[in-house]
């Protein structure tokens, strides 16, 4: 079938499709309003970014792990740092420590407890510049449920061959998992979870 | 329990060897993976395999010893009282640290503030009755440890003392703990 025949059809068939993606091209031109000149939102390169955290125990090795799925959005003002903004939202059930099993285990009521709590949710609510490559960002946390106030240490790193377009971030910050509720091993696993979240930030323009 | 069947009874001798496997298992899996294994994913994945040996040790050696209070043993080869008597109490001990060392891994399990699922061979939960308790968890993994190291000397005893009988001593001891011997024990100059 000719390719544009196809998407006639398609576009017959799925046209709520088509006014639902107007309506958000609408919701996110109005949000655009945070985005006062020299704002500008960023697209997150996913082949570059790793939400990722460490912890540790006792009588048990560190444990790594990751999220392989969440969406994002970088909204960054050079000149004045403090308009940027951030947002995360991760799909909880996507943990990843290395093993079915042990995924089971941190999906489970004990830790995650994914199915009441399908998401973990950052939101910035503070960005100071610290030095040229160094922001200090503060934000909402919400994790299994609880929304507290994080601070993440963030080193920014411009790729000169990219000519402006790349922007390399490195978010490092720890929290304290008992303010959100999440109790299980402590004393024997440690109170403090470190995070790392690694991504870069790509423009067109 | 009856003495004085010429070997023990093929489903014992099946029960020795199996549990044979199954402790060795056991006791390497639990040293390699506390001692020797240090990503987080393969040391969950480990200790519940570890975990499910040693229930199944566990319900083996129940078994084991309702079976030997209904079926006849074969009577002990002659030797010194000394060393029977020595003998008796080795069994009697192992007998005891098999049962001593799933119940302490379970109460370690239980009491755990690290609780986690036991499913023994992804088949079954075990209960966990008691809550979590830190001291109690201590107590329970002092006394695994040291089972374990006690175990590992009474099995090297053992097997020691099998291969006496086999190969200084030349009598049935180790042979009919897997087939019935063919000859009747010679054991000339010794009682």
């Amino acid at each position: 079938m000719d390719a544009r025949l196809l998407i006639r059809g398609m576009r017959a068939r799925h046209g709520w499709i088509y006014r639902l993606a107007a309506i958000l091209m609408f919701a996110l031109a109005a949000d655009g309003g945070r985005a006062a000149p020299g704002v500008q939102a960023w697209r997150i390169d996913e082949t570059h970014t790793s939400i990722g955290f460490k912890i540790d125990a006792v009588g048990f090795p560190t444990t790594h792990g990751h999220f392989t799925h969440y969406s994002g959005r970088i909204l960054i003002d050079f000149e004045r740092p403090a308009k940027s903004f951030t947002s995360f939202t991760v799909d909880s059930a996507s943990v990843d420590v290395g093993s079915p099993s042990f995924n089971d285990f941190v999906k489970s009521t004990a830790l995650l407890d994914v199915e009441k709590f399908p998401t973990l949710n950052f939101n910035s609510t503070q960005v100071e510049k610290l030095d040229a490559h160094t922001a200090r960002v503060t934000g909402n946390l919400t994790l299994l449920g609880v929304t507290k106030p994080i601070v993440l240490t963030v080193n920014v790193d411009t790729d000169p061959s990219s000519k402006g377009r790349v922007v390399a971030f490195l978010a490092t910050g720890t929290i304290t998992r008992s303010e959100f509720g999440m109790l299980f091993g402590i004393p024997l696993i440690d109170d403090a979870l470190e995070i790392t979240i690694k991504t870069r930030a790509l423009t067109n323009e | 329990m009856s003495e004085g069947a010429a070997s023990w009874p093929l489903s014992l001798r099946f029960l020795h060897w199996l549990s044979a496997a199954l402790i060795l298992a056991a006791l390497m899996l639990g040293t390699y993976m506390v001692q020797l294994v240090h990503d987080s994913a393969a040391r969950f994945e480990l200790t519940q395999t570890h975990k499910s040996l040693g229930i199944t040790i566990f319900l083996i050696t129940i078994v084991r010893l309702c079976w030997r209070i209904l079926v006849s043993a074969p009577k002990p080869e002659p030797a010194a009282p000394m060393v029977l008597l020595a003998a008796r109490a080795a069994h009697i001990a192992l007998y005891i640290l098999l049962l001593l060392m799933p119940l302490s891994g379970w109460l370690m399990a239980t009491t755990t503030p690290v609780r986690v699922p036991t499913k023994v061979f992804s088949l079954f939960q075990l209960p966990y009755p008691l809550s979590p308790d830190i001291a109690t968890f201590r107590f329970a993994h002092t006394v695994h440890v040291t089972s374990a190291i006690l175990l590992a000397a009474l099995i090297v005893l053992h097997v020691g003392a099998a291969l006496i009988h086999a190969l200084a001593w030349h009598d049935h001891t180790l042979e009919r703990m897997w087939r019935t011997p063919r000859k009747a024990p010679q054991l000339p100059g010794r009682r």
